[in-house]
């Protein structure tokens, strides 16, 4: 049986909404700004929205995650976002978190 | 203004003040960047077409700028929508029952009246019941927008879990047949009772009497009496006017105690005393409704009849001649006077046993 395109694009947007944090803290261990970031998720194959990306910036920020400055680049300031210390603990107790789901789901799958 | 200022007004009337140029700076960088990138890519300055067709893909400002929302998504989240979808459902049945019996009574003592009665019935049960999920909905608004967690929530016990099951109309009408509703498993063993369960229930019929009692539900129907085709109003005795605000008290009190035993089910001694005292308030505002000895009156083209009544109807040779009543207006006010009367001995039977209960309760807790 085929599998329903309109199910499948659900559930797969399910699967991806708890890994992208840690695509973007990782993504943050270079220091960069929305629009460079979202581009180099998007290169690796994490498509997001910029109404998505934006807001957890800034949440991620607020929870201490993510440092930023503001900062003039090609004539226009803009909000440099990098990896705070406490994002890098996070970021190393999330990665255990993740292949030890990856270590069981290949166990099943 | 030009089509970035435009879309950024849109955006910055939804959001915080506080964050507002801050946001609005970081998302002007970011059209901007998406603007250089198109033009660079089709290799000339982009319409006004082009320009609107970036700034639908980030999205609308509405959303945009919800994104950016720190409470809730929704006004009742996932967490808290299964009780309210209970709270809505029961309330929802309660009402239904009580228009039930008023339609009832209505086609009884007035068949040839039947279609008015009915639209009345649905029109006091539709406005009652959006009234009920509106107050159900600002509840729960409130407690998602302050984080508000009752213990009964986390706290509960599978044997209290009895009051749930009302919201099932099969339930009823097993309990009312008094017929055991199937069981998954055997009955668990008796043991210290958790009172949440039948305090929530309670709550939710004492909150609908207040709303109806203080105004803001409209039950039209029990105003008027539908009798022999015609309709009779329904208006109160003076007796009701001087007890409004005992009562609103005596519903005030019973709400805080089912409150409580929501908030703190294990202060089982102090509501046991609580309960008691508001039995013996209840008894003495039966006693006072009581002596008034007129409740309600009965109007039809000029023509009065009182309901009203006194110790000498609770006699059972009377009751027996209930169904055998006259149909005219003193006949039906007649009937339903001894019905007040007996309703009124039943309550006072029940608060008495109540009050001594929650004494016999309070005693052994201490």
């Amino acid at each position: 049986m085929a599998v329903d395109p309109d199910l499948f694009e659900s559930m797969k947007l399910e699967l991806r909404r708890g890994s992208l944090v840690m695509a973007v803290l990782a993504c943050l261990r270079t220091e960069r700004y929305g629009y460079t970031l979202r581009q180099a998720l998007a290169a690796d194959g994490l498509e997001m929205e910029e109404s998505t990306l934006y807001p957890l910036l800034r949440r991620l920020e607020g929870q201490g995650l993510l440092d930023s400055e503001w900062r003039e680049e090609e004539k226009r300031k803009k909000r440099f976002y990098r990896l705070s210390p406490a994002g890098t603990e996070m970021l190393i107790a999330l990665t255990d978190e993740w292949r030890g789901i990856n270590a069981s789901l290949d166990k099943l799958l | 203004m030009d089509t970035i200022d435009r879309y950024l007004n849109a955006v910055a009337a939804q959001l915080p003040q506080d964050e507002r140029a801050d946001i609005l700076a970081e998302l002007r960088d970011l059209i901007l960047s998406r603007f250089e990138a198109k033009e660079e890519e089709v290799g000339r300055p982009l319409g006004e077409e082009e320009q609107e067709a970036i700034l639908r893909e980030i999205g609308h400002p509405l959303v945009v700028a919800a994104r950016y929302r720190k409470g809730p998504d929704s006004l009742v989240g996932p967490e808290l929508f299964p009780y309210w979808l209970f709270g809505v459902k029961a309330g929802l049945l309660i009402l239904l029952v009580v228009q039930s019996i008023t339609l009832f009574i209505h086609l009884v003592t007035g068949p040839a009246n039947a279609g008015q009665s009915i639209t009345q019935a649905f029109h006091g049960y539709f406005g009652s019941a959006l009234a009920l999920i509106g107050a159900a909905t600002v509840a729960a608004a409130a407690a998602e927008h302050y984080g508000v967690r009752p213990k009964w929530l986390t706290q509960w016990r599978v044997k209290d879990l009895g009051a749930f099951g009302l919201s099932d109309p099969a339930a009823w009408g097993a309990a009312v047949a008094g017929m055991e509703t199937p069981k998954a498993h055997p009955a668990p063993r008796k043991s210290e009772t958790w009172p949440g369960g039948e305090h929530l229930f309670s709550l939710l019929a004492t909150g609908l009497f207040l709303l109806w009692w203080i105004g803001l539900i409209h039950l039209p129907a029990l105003g008027q009496l539908g009798l022999r085709g015609e309709d009779a109003t329904v208006t109160g005795a003076p007796i009701w006017t001087r007890l409004f605000l005992p009562i609103l008290i005596y519903g005030l009190i019973r709400l805080s105690i089912d409150l409580d035993g929501l908030l703190r089910p294990q202060a089982i001694r102090m509501r046991a005393v609580g309960e008691a005292a508001l039995a013996a308030a209840g008894l003495w505002l039966t006693w006072t409704i009581f002596q008034a000895g007129h409740w309600f009156t009965l109007e039809r083209d000029g023509q009065k009849a009182h309901i009203a009544g006194d110790w000498l109807m609770l006699d059972f040779d009377r009751l027996r001649d209930l169904a055998d009543g006259p149909r005219d207006l003193v006949g039906v006010a007649g009937t339903l006077s001894l019905v007040a009367v007996w309703v009124l001995a039943l309550i006072a039977i029940s608060l008495a046993w109540k009050m001594f209960a929650n004494l016999w309760r309070a005693a052994r807790a201490a």
